[in-house]
């Protein structure tokens, strides 16, 4: 598929974006993430698109597989209305507050910490410790 | 002789009259429980508890009277509030060869349940605690001797489906069957309480003292962060066990039902799908921070929070997926009018994609109501260590250089796209 970006043309393997995106969105919504992490990836890597096409297009991408996950959980009963009512105002909070310490911090450092942080949480998970 | 006989039943009838007064004014005194000790010693147990309100959990002592040389059990339950619970059984049959792929769900699970068995016990309590997540409840309940107590959740109403994997794959539970016998939904509730409760110590304790004479004690624990209103607490008295063969007849009495009411206040509130109390301070300051730092990622923070949430909460997988997931659907509609408005979105790119994720969307959440807590937190393990993986590919030297171009890139572009915006508005 071929895909036009401020007069730049690009040719997408939708094939490997789809079936890509299929699995991220059952992994995704099935342990209630957003699935970014995996689709910036999936995007650059396989579909070798620069970034600036991939940051708001993915964030579209994604958007679809949160309302349908959404949607399903509460249709499954999933889902817990004071629990959301206490996380949901501390999510905006911290949308406002994160860009504004954002210039202050290096991504890398970021990145380091959380690598760190995932992976003790992870093996936590696992039961090795 | 004649005297002598005469006087005999004389002085007896004397010092009966003596004493007996006596008798009677101590046994009052030496134990309250006696008062209707004809009625105790032939059928009835009785039971006392000293508190009749708890305030978010506490201790509370439960004693009485039953039957002299009987075992006590104490079972306690929340008697107004129920909760959901669900179990996929994807488990092959070894006498059949087949795999059941049965789904059963229920919603009258009381959101706290637990029976108290006598101390002598604790030796099989600490072996099924040592057997880890493996345990199996309804024979540690068989070989306490607390299958004759199992009484409040053994008639729920629970439905079962027959799924197939198409079904599942669709999303759909499945074809209904007709309800379970009264035998087969004892036994599917014991399996259900174990998927809820999970651990020996939440639903088992061996702490029920008693004396030879049939009085018993027991402290009863009622942990913080459990469902506020009514509890129930029943006393079953096992009088004899007869055995023929393998089967087994149990001679029991039943106290009858005394309630205490746990109240809890703000911020600790129910969380209705839950089953759970929780402080609303802890999820609110945890999403806040954790938010904060995804954006410092450049990520949402939903792979962080969920296995914070049911780690360190007594939530299930179900309603920590289910709940986090629309928390973020603003932050995401936000974000995509704020690229809209710079003209940063190829709709074609972004909903060809899309459609695939809407459809993953689909399956993803059924998938969360089949699998148990430990299959979640297995795979969600797995999970973050691939995460973990990404991350730190995306802080080495080559990735960060060619980072750094894509970055110069991207804000050129996106400083054009404002200014054309501007240009047109």
């Amino acid at each position: 598929m071929k895909v036009d970006f401020w007069g730049q043309e690009f040719e997408v393997n939708m094939f490997v974006g789809c079936i890509g995106g299929f699995l991220i969105a059952i992994m995704s919504s099935m342990f209630g993430f957003g699935g970014g992490p995996f689709m910036v990836p999936l995007m650059t890597v396989a579909l070798r698109l620069p970034m600036y096409i991939v940051v708001g297009s993915s964030l579209l991408a994604i958007f679809f597989n949160t309302a349908m996950g959404t949607a399903r959980h509460m249709q499954f009963g999933n889902f817990d209305l004071v629990l959301f009512l206490a996380m949901f105002p501390a999510a905006i909070i911290g949308g406002y507050i994160g860009p504004m310490i954002a210039k202050k911090v290096s991504p890398t450092v970021v990145k380091r910490v959380a690598c760190a942080g995932l992976l003790l949480l992870g093996l936590n998970l696992l039961g090795v410790y | 002789m004649n005297i002598k006989f005469r006087v005999l039943p004389i002085i007896a009838l004397a010092m009966a009259l003596l004493f007996a007064p006596r008798v009677q004014a101590e046994q009052p005194a030496a134990a309250p429980a006696v008062a209707p000790a004809a009625v105790a010693s032939s059928a009835a147990a009785t039971i006392n508890i000293d508190k009749t309100s708890l305030n978010d959990g506490g201790d509370i002592t439960v004693s009485g009277k039953a039957p002299a040389g009987s075992q006590v059990y104490v079972e306690v339950f929340s008697s107004d509030k129920k909760v959901r619970a669900n179990r996929f059984d994807g488990k092959k049959d070894e006498k059949t060869g087949k795999i059941p792929y049965k789904f059963y769900i229920t919603t009258d699970m009381p959101a706290f349940y637990k029976i108290l068995v006598p101390k002598e016990m604790a030796g099989e309590f600490d072996k099924a605690k040592a057997a880890g997540k493996d345990w199996k409840y309804s024979e540690v309940l068989k070989k306490m001797g607390a299958d004759a107590a199992y009484s409040a959740p053994a008639k729920i109403k629970i439905d079962n489906y027959q799924a197939t994997i198409m079904a599942s794959i669709i999303g759909s539970r499945g074809t209904l069957l007709p309800q379970m016998d009264e035998k087969a939904t004892k036994s599917e509730s014991m399996k259900l309480v174990k998927g809820r409760f999970r651990s020996p110590g939440k639903l088992l304790g061996a702490n029920v003292e008693i004396q030879p004479d049939g009085t018993y004690t027991a402290k009863l624990n009622l942990p913080p962060s459990q469902a506020p209103g009514k509890y129930n607490v029943i006393v079953t008295a096992v009088t004899e066990r007869i055995k023929e063969g393998d089967k087994e007849t149990v001679k029991k009495v039943k106290s009858e039902v005394v309630s205490f009411d746990n109240k809890i206040s703000f911020p600790t509130m129910y969380l209705n799908n839950a089953g759970t109390s929780i402080n609303l301070l802890w999820p609110f300051l945890l999403c806040l921070v954790i938010s904060i730092f995804g954006i410092l990622m450049g990520a949402g923070g939903g792979f962080i929070l969920n296995p914070i949430l049911v780690t360190l909460f007594p939530l299930p997988h179900t309603i920590v997926a289910g709940t986090v997931m629309p928390t973020v659907l603003f932050a995401q509609a936000t974000g995509i009018m704020n690229y809209n408005k710079v003209k940063f979105i190829n709709w074609k790119l972004g909903i060809g994609i899309g459609c695939a994720m809407l459809v993953g969307g689909f399956i993803g959440p059924k998938l969360t109501e089949m699998i148990t807590l430990d299959q979640f937190k297995f795979l969600f393990g797995w999970v973050l260590l691939v995460l973990a993986a990404l991350m730190f590919w995306q802080t080495t030297p080559g990735y960060l250089a060619n980072n750094k171009k894509e970055q110069a890139i991207l804000k050129e572009f996106k400083k054009r796209a404002e200014a054309a915006v501007k240009a047109k508005g």
